[in-house]
């Protein structure tokens, strides 16, 4: 947990005139659970696209296993070993289960040196992956359009949990999910993290913060307003700090 | 309901126009004197062609969630390119090759590449400068038939090199090459949406353009070859258009579009994007075809044929919102 995966470096997103990011300074280690706290408009969400590729910072500079990072898409975030789960999910339920689980690196076999899709194998992958996972839908086989919301979920979970990565970003991923999945998907974040993977997981619900996470860090108004060990933390001290009460090892809120 | 008769149900759905079509010819065979006849067969099979190849293309852009209007005026113009090069009456300039067989693949570039050329330009604007697809393909389909209209100053080419011709008249059980072009065509295709991960990228990227964009699939590459291929393979629909005529004319092939468009709705595609595949779009080439055949047997007067057509495009895309509803009650 000492060795930095990612560090953030006064991070500016401006939106025209509209300063979203007035320099975000923060890191994550490897292994590490950060929960990404604050009030809707805090900026949480564009500082996520930001490290996921889908923005561009305005200025500020990244280091990802401390060599200077900016994904210009997400393919190259992902590339470098970036995942992202959005909140609105990110599935295709045109097609199946297994397409979706294989998005974009799909296993092929060459024939006469064109790839076809190796369906057989990675069905069984999906299986396997989901059924581990404890999931439970019906056939690999179904069009996700006929899976409910938590089944989505899971299968977009399931997803990152098997690809892993070196950091998963997760961008209120239980916004659809009832108490047994949540209670699931925040074991499988803990799995994920043992693993040695950075996990940052934005979330409105300081209990689940609490449950899953070493840090927790606050955005209020584009600037960290807490960066705070779980342990040494409260969840009423960390309302106070998303609403601005007190600044609590706050940077520079509301006076530049 | 239970998974299974839903499952029944929605491969019902998936299969609709195969039932239409064996629904369709077994009634036209009960009703129609001389239908039934392997000549006629063969010959729904060869009059759709061209229809069929051109349908690809439109199939592949509207899977990956866009459209191309401009098929119809690539086809012509390829087909023009190929009339003038090649044939020896008319505008035609009468280019020999020696060996004769040069002439096919010749001309074969000619047009698929004229195609592709156009396809890459629509594909560019839709995909990078993010304009609407069905106005820049609609201005494709004005300015592309100006240009056959501009080279040929309104006359035509006859007299197609019979190296080339050749395709029309040499017969395989009883089916002209020309006609397993095209079903060579669907196969190569259906394979290809099915089976490769190109094509499985279209059918997501249809459903869920962003969801595909995060997951690190390349969408702005991946749709502009959807463009190139639709373009290329008018072209080619275009190349046995020249074939079928033995020429061009500068209005050749108008009112195909809306055929294409027509076979590739029954066929199953959804105009919403990511739902489709392209054997059902050819039992739709084949349902128009015999629709087709059926009018000239029973002598109707082939000013009502559009009145039929149009009424087939407006009872395609109802077929089309009737089965999104159902689909929707089902799941």
């Amino acid at each position: 947990m000492t060795e930095k995966l990612l560090v953030l470096n006064d991070i500016r997103k401006n939106f025209g005139a509209i300063e979203a990011l007035k320099g975000i300074s923060f890191s994550i280690g490897k292994g590490e659970v950060v929960a990404l706290l604050g009030d809707n408009g805090a900026g949480k969400s564009t500082l996520v696209k930001i490290i996921s590729g889908g923005l561009q910072p305005t200025s500020g500079q990244m280091l990802f296993e401390g060599e200077e990072f900016e994904a210009k898409t997400p393919a190259e975030a992902k590339a470098a070993g970036i995942e992202t789960v959005y909140q609105d999910l990110s599935l295709c339920t045109n097609v199946d289960v297994v397409a979706n689980f294989f998005m974009g690196r799909e296993i092929t076999r060459k024939i006469a040196g064109i790839p076809f899709l190796d369906e057989r194998a990675m069905e069984e992958i999906t299986t396997k992956a989901l059924t581990s996972a404890g999931t439970r839908i019906p056939s690999m086989r179904t069009k996700v359009e006929h899976l409910s919301g938590g089944q989505r979920q899971a299968i977009e979970l399931n997803r990152f949990a098997h690809w892993g990565g070196k950091l998963l970003l997760l961008d209120e991923p239980f916004a659809a999910l009832g108490v047994e999945q949540t209670r699931r998907g925040l074991d499988m974040i803990r799995h994920v993290a043992s693993q040695g993977i950075g996990v940052v997981i934005i979330t409105h619900i300081m209990q689940q913060a609490f449950q899953v996470a070493d840090r927790i860090v606050v955005i209020r108004h584009g600037v960290v307003a807490g960066d705070v060990d779980r342990t040494k933390t409260s969840p009423d001290a960390v309302i106070e700090m998303i609403t601005g009460q007190t600044l609590t090892g706050a940077g520079p809120v509301g006076k530049q | 309901m239970t998974p299974r008769t839903r499952k029944s149900l929605e491969s019902v759905l998936d299969n609709l126009v195969w039932f239409m079509l064996i629904v369709v010819l077994a009634l036209f065979s009960a009703l129609i004197p001389n239908y039934f006849q392997i000549g006629i067969f063969t010959n729904i099979i060869e009059a759709s062609s061209v229809l069929g190849v051109m349908s690809i293309g439109l199939a592949l852009v509207i899977i990956a969630g866009h459209m191309d209007l401009s098929v119809e005026s690539v086809a012509a113009l390829a087909a023009m390119a190929v009339g003038i090069l090649f044939c020896s009456a008319g505008i035609g300039m009468g280019i020999k090759l020696s060996p004769q067989w040069l002439m096919i693949p010749a001309s074969l570039l000619v047009a698929c590449g004229i195609g592709a050329l156009i396809g890459l330009f629509n594909g560019f604007l839709v995909v990078k400068l993010k304009m609407s697809a069905f106005i820049i393909t609609l201005a494709s389909f004005i300015w592309v038939r100006g240009i056959v209209l501009a080279v040929s100053g309104g006359r035509s080419a006859q007299d197609l090199d019979p190296a080339i011709r050749w395709f029309a008249i040499e017969r395989v059980a009883g089916i002209p090459l020309s006609a397993w072009i095209a079903i060579a065509c669907f196969v190569v295709f259906s394979v290809l949406m099915a089976k490769t991960p190109f094509g499985r990228h279209l059918v997501m990227i249809g459903g869920n353009e962003t969801a595909a964009y995060r997951a690190g699939i390349r969408v702005t590459r991946n749709l502009i070859i959807a463009f190139v291929l639709a373009g290329a393979i008018a072209g080619l629909a275009g190349w046995l258009l020249a074939i079928r005529t033995s020429g061009a004319t500068a209005n050749l092939g108008v009112g195909l579009l809306f055929n294409a468009f027509a076979a590739v709705v029954i066929g199953g595609v959804s105009l919403k994007g990511g739902v489709g595949a392209l054997p059902g779009v050819y039992a739709g080439v084949l349902l128009l075809s015999s629709i087709n055949t059926a009018i000239n047997l029973m002598g109707l007067p082939a000013n009502y044929t559009q009145v039929i057509h149009g009424f087939l495009v407006l009872a395609a895309v109802l077929l089309d919102t009737f089965k999104q509803r159902l689909r929707q009650r089902l799941a």
